[in-house]
């Protein structure tokens, strides 16, 4: 199938709460999923991150829609127990954000020094790379 | 052949990235689909969503089936009402 570039359409939007919902409910799975039961992960997922609909999964599974709903409504309250108590999104995040923060500081000491002080943008350098391989394993 | 067009996760952990695609309905699980048809960012504040809007339109009046969330970002989009 041939895909002209002229008929991309690419808008910026409000997103609305069910998207955003789903957004969140999916970084609380990257956490925090592997402490969910195999069965209910599974439900989950294709719930959350492959955007299957409740009848979809129910026939899969073989069990009724209203099940599948159960799981998963059980399974956000779960996952977002978790992030109560450790705070691992929040933590993250906030460390995302300080890091980030040293990047742009040692962008702009860059930016603003002297072609001299060779030994300075080096090290300013380093701080960079250390900062993105923060980032990385995050 | 009932075909959707369904939200598919993809990006690094904890980082969020996904992608429209039209698949089977009957075969959902395995990760093969039909068409790629765009893609939607939610990191970015606001977030983004590139559609081929060619494609969208040709699949839906096929009596493809978008998923509520695909649905909304299509209306959002202005490419259903």
């Amino acid at each position: 199938m041939s895909v002209t570039n002229s008929s991309i359409h690419t808008e910026v939007i409000n997103t609305d709460d069910k998207l955003k919902e789903i957004v969140e409910l999916s970084i609380l799975f990257d956490f925090y999923g592997e402490l969910l039961k195999e069965h209910n992960k599974q439900i989950f997922e294709d719930y959350i991150l492959n955007d299957l609909s409740l009848s979809e999964i129910a026939d899969q599974k073989g069990i009724s829609r209203q099940g599948v709903y159960d799981i998963v409504k059980r399974c956000s309250k779960q996952l977002k127990e978790y992030e109560e108590k450790l705070n691992l999104i929040k933590e993250f995040n906030e460390t995302k954000e300080k890091v980030n923060h040293i990047k742009e500081i040692a962008k702009q000491l860059i930016e603003f020094s002297s072609p001299k002080e060779e030994k300075e943008i080096n090290q300013l350098n380093e701080i960079i790379e250390i900062t993105n391989e923060i980032l990385e394993e995050l | 052949m009932a075909v959707k067009i369904r939200l598919k996760r993809l990006g690094q952990k904890k980082a969020p990235f996904y992608r429209i695609i039209v698949s089977d309905s009957r075969t959902p699980r395995d990760g093969r689909f039909i068409e790629e048809i765009g893609t939607y960012d939610p990191t970015r504040d606001p977030s983004v969503f590139n559609i081929n809007e060619e494609a969208a339109k040709k699949w839906l009046s096929n009596g493809a089936q978008p998923t509520e969330t695909v649905g909304k970002l299509f209306k959002n989009a202005g490419i259903t009402k």
